[in-house]
């Protein structure tokens, strides 16, 4: 019932006017955060000594060549030029090429979203399910079964998920070989359960650390639901205990559990770059490591770009969910 | 010299001592280190623990010891790095802006926005244009780092400047940076040791991920993540090599975790939570019959912290229906443990040690959970004194209302929607429809407490009991909801239990009247008699000192003020426990008080209350009553 009623609510606010207010303000400042990053890839680039010229052309080529393909790419004109040149061809759908293989960065880039986006939206819906279950029954239990979860979400929290991902590696490929160790499979190609086994590693990896850090919120913000006056008010109603605990003390604790939601998506997706560098996922981590390491410009500041939109749109998104569940937010 | 608090959990002490080990290990790691990082042992390769390499040998026949704890330094070294600058720029930052509300708002957008890039991206990035330099890259981590930094701090400072002493320094004409200097920033310093000690883990997090990765120092060169990447490739033949980084990096991150855990629990404030389960066993009551005419008997009440000191002892009163009682007293006497008690709700850790609360029939205290919840609302409801935070932000008004009316009246929804306007109107709301889809924080405090009156009355109780509900509101709504609380009170024949500081109220509303002092009621009686002519020499001292005047009176020039404060209930004596501060006393008053018949016609605890109440009125010279 509870939750039922938030969405019609939201929409008779979004017509009233307060949310869409509240919409254009996130959104203004998430195109901000992109150009603001897009600005700040480009004078990192532009900050070195190093060219695209010195980059393609690898080593032993003679410095004429190198000005000659550094003059091609337009590489001498000031940076703002090159910058407005660059949000031209963006306006156009190109994302320019890449300095090292002269591929479209654009369709390369696309090829490659959805294997980390799914990796990390699985991860994070796995993260929230476990981390709030654990946290919420943590909170409360309390007793025993708090002290054991918060022990083994305390541990896991700190484990980094590339050295739990070997681990398990070793334990469910190895030792066990229930799954693979590494590699993709593609829905078209394995079908839904070749891509799904394929996934499961790298997201049991990830998911580990995030639900632990998912349960942490969730325990010390129903604890602190269960705490507030307005519980005790409910219970000096008479109100059962369920309805106190998994209506009202959830629904408060809800906030601050979201708000975490959106950060552990926004790390697993960034922190795709190591998992899938482990378990060689062709995704826009192990783009973006090679990319670093073999300086191609262009890819960089590409995957900057998708990086921040993406973790701009995950927090307009969140914003949008944090609106509808606390009043607070919505009613202004 | 002393061991410091957060060392004495058990998380702290692990988390001091692991990140003590490493660094002495570290630091000496020249003197003692078995191999260089470099040693190469070909006929050892890929060892297990021996006698000659206590962690094993690596993929090149390394020993892993060596390699482990001569990078830790560096390691430990570039994580400091990122702290500095991100502390660097966050401490000043978050000072800067809560001095300066322009400031704030610019640095919050600036933080959004430096917040929102993805870390891990930006680092490539970094590296893409520079190359692999550890040390630059740890001081972008600390910039991108920082923005967590003040907006944390930011928050700590902002709740420091408005306490009182910071207020006092800048009317004392000290400059804004020397208070912040002075003032702010002490208050501040277990946050930030509680940061630092959660972003150290965070950095050395990073740093591993990046080396991993092959982006940290080069071969020969060792570093954790590096040793780590080649376990993995020889996690088919190999998989020991995985154990000793691995473990160690675990280790050391769980070590700044816990540091930072437990250094925030030790923060004064933060009340450790026991959530023991609620397995109340009742005390043992006489399952006596209830006394006839009360709508609410309270007898022989104690209220003690579990399995420690009693808060409140030997507390008994009756309420008559459509009776009033004011219990009033100091902050610390113990009112509003005895209302929290009579509804079962005391605070986890605080427990009934014995007594009865009879309430329709019923002792409350004998109650199991689930009896005591169905008496709740419908026989006796609750009033509390801050209404804003009595209330549910999440949810409407007309959903709080209806909720209970549903479950307490038996009634559709469309009924129990009528019921809550109607609730509303009675309670003194005119504008019912808006009201009814307002939120909490919609609603001005004398609003909010109408509203938590009505929710009070939903379920049509007989006993209402309220603590310091006035409190908290405007003066000029005080009045209002009091002559409310009269009238609802008057017209349902309900009874009330009025917890209150503020004789002036006592004299507006009550009958009767019971006064507590160290968890016990001293004298107990009518209103205009305990009021008028109390005979405890507490009961006169806190008349002496209170504030209202009656018309015709001349304001005294100074009010009285009693020697002394309350005592806590560790420093109660075995005598009166209004001894030590009465004027008083004598050798009669240590041997331990009891309710004795006043000589105005209550109960008093006081041995020389007819002795003192012969003495007064002979100074006034007259009769005394």
């Amino acid at each position: 019932m509870a939750a039922g009623r938030s969405l019609p609510a939201a929409i008779r606010l979004i017509q009233r006017g307060t949310m869409l207010r509240y919409i254009g303000r996130r959104l203004l400042i998430a195109i901000g955060t992109v150009f603001t990053s897009s600005i700040i890839s480009f004078l990192l680039v532009h900050a070195t000594k190093g060219s695209p010229g010195a980059v393609a052309l690898g080593m032993g080529a003679l410095p004429s060549d190198i000005g000659k393909f550094n003059q091609s790419v337009g590489w001498n004109d000031p940076w703002v030029t090159q910058y407005l040149r660059w949000l031209g061809h963006l306006l156009h759908g190109s994302l320019g090429e890449s300095i090292i293989d002269s591929r479209p960065i654009l369709d390369d880039l696309l090829a490659r979203l959805p294997v980390t986006a799914s990796m990390a939206f699985s991860a994070t819906i796995l993260s929230a399910v476990v981390g709030v279950l654990l946290g919420v029954a943590a909170a409360v239990r309390g007793g025993f079964v708090d002290r054991a979860i918060s022990v083994v979400s305390g541990v896991s929290f700190s484990l980094p998920a590339f050295w739990v991902g070997i681990v398990l590696v070793y334990f469910l490929a190895i030792v066990h070989p229930l799954l693979p160790a590494t590699g993709y499979v593609s829905p078209m190609d394995g079908g839904i359960g070749g891509w799904a086994r394929s996934l499961t590693l790298p997201v049991l990896a990830l998911a580990i650390v995030g639900a632990a850090g998912v349960a942490r919120t969730a325990r010390a913000s129903m604890l602190d639901a269960i705490q507030a006056e307005h519980i005790r008010t409910l219970r000096a109603m008479g109100t059962p205990e369920w309805r106190i605990r998994y209506v009202h003390a959830l629904r408060f604790a809800s906030v601050p559990v979201v708000a975490v939601l959106g950060m552990q998506f926004v790390l697993l997706f960034s922190g795709s770059v190591v998992a899938e560098q482990l378990f060689a996922l062709p995704g826009l981590g192990q783009a973006s490591a090679a990319a670093a390491s073999s300086h191609d410009f262009p890819v960089v500041q590409a995957i900057v770009l998708i990086a921040t939109t993406v973790v701009v749109v995950t927090n307009l998104v969140i914003d949008l969910a944090i609106g509808m569940l606390d009043p607070k937010v919505r009613v202004a | 010299m002393t061991i410091p608090a957060f060392m004495r959990r058990p998380g702290g002490a692990f988390g001091t001592s692991w990140m003590a080990l490493l660094i002495l290990l570290s630091a000496t790691s020249r003197w003692w280190l078995p191999y260089g990082i470099n040693d190469q042992h070909y006929d050892d390769t890929l060892q297990g623990p021996s006698r000659l390499h206590w962690l094993g040998t690596d993929d090149l026949g390394r020993d892993i010891l060596s390699r482990l704890f001569s990078s830790s330094g560096s390691m430990l070294l570039a994580s400091l790095i990122t702290i500095v600058v991100a502390f660097g720029l966050g401490i000043p930052a978050a000072l800067w802006a809560a001095e300066k509300p322009r400031v704030q708002t610019v640095l919050g957008r600036v933080a959004e926005i430096i917040f929102a890039l993805p870390m891990m991206i930006i680092l490539l990035a970094v590296i893409g244009a520079i190359g692999v330099r550890t040390n630059t890259m740890m001081v972008v981590l600390g910039v991108l780092i920082s923005p967590a930094v003040y907006r944390m701090l930011l928050g700590v400072a902002l709740s420091l400047r408005q306490r009182l002493f910071v207020d006092a320094a800048r009317v004392n004409g000290m400059g804004a940076i020397r208070v912040s200097i002075r003032h702010i920033l002490p208050g501040m310093v277990r946050a930030i040791w509680v940061q630092v000690a959660l972003l150290f883990a965070v950095s050395i997090l990073i740093q591993a991920g990046l080396a991993f990765m092959g982006f940290g120092p080069q071969e020969p060169n060792p570093s954790w993540g590096g040793m780590i990447n080649a376990a993995s490739v020889h996690v088919y033949d190999a998989p020991w090599m995985l154990v000793p980084t691995g473990l160690a990096l675990a280790l050391t991150v769980i070590a700044a975790n816990e540091i930072g855990d437990a250094i925030a629990a030790t923060a004064p404030g933060v009340v450790v939570v026991e959530t023991v389960r609620r397995r109340r066993t009742p005390p043992p009551a006489a399952k006596g019959a209830a006394p006839a005419s009360a709508a609410l008997s309270v007898r022989d009440l104690r209220v003690s912290v579990s399995g420690g000191a009693a808060l409140v002892t030997d507390v008994s009163f009756d309420v008559e229906p459509g009776k009033v009682l004011g219990l009033v007293g100091e902050s610390g006497c113990g009112k509003t443990m005895t209302a929290l008690a009579v509804l079962g709700l005391l605070p986890n850790g605080v427990e009934i040690g014995r007594g009865e609360v009879w309430v329709a029939g019923r002792n409350l205290v004998a109650c199991t959970a689930h009896e005591l919840q169905r008496v709740r609302g419908s026989e006796i409801a609750f009033i509390s004194q801050e209404p804003m935070v009595a209330l549910d932000p999440m949810f409407s008004v007309a959903y709080q209302l209806m909720q209970p009316i549903r479950r307490l009246r038996g009634v559709g929804k469309a009924e129990a929607r009528r019921i809550a306007a109607e609730l509303l109107l009675q309670v003194g709301i005119v504008d019912v429809e808006r009201i009814m889809h307002s939120y909490a924080h919609q609603l001005s405090g004398g609003m909010a407490q109408r509203v938590a009156i009505a929710l009070a009355l939903t379920g049509e109780p007989k006993v209402l009991i309220a603590d310091e509900p006035t409190t908290a509101l405007d003066v000029t709504v005080q009045a209002e909801i009091l002559s409310l609380l009269r009238g609802i009170i008057a017209s349902r024949g309900m009874s009330l239990v009025l917890v209150t500081h503020d004789l002036g109220v006592v004299a507006d509303i009550c009958d009767t009247v019971a006064v507590m002092y160290a968890g016990e009621i001293v004298e107990t009686g009518a209103m205009a008699t305990v009021l008028d002519h109390p005979t405890h020499p507490y009961a006169f001292a806190l008349k002496g000192a209170d504030p209202h005047v009656p018309a015709g009176v001349p304001v005294p020039k100074r009010l009285l003020s009693i020697e002394g404060s309350v005592p806590a209930p560790a420093d109660w004596v075995v005598s009166c426990r209004f001894e030590p501060r009465c004027p008083f006393a004598d050798a009669a008053c240590r041997a331990p008080s009891r309710l004795l018949l006043s000589p105005t016609g209550g109960l008093v605890r006081c041995v020389r209350a007819n002795e003192l109440d012969a003495q007064a009125s002979a100074r006034m010279g007259g009769d005394p009553r």
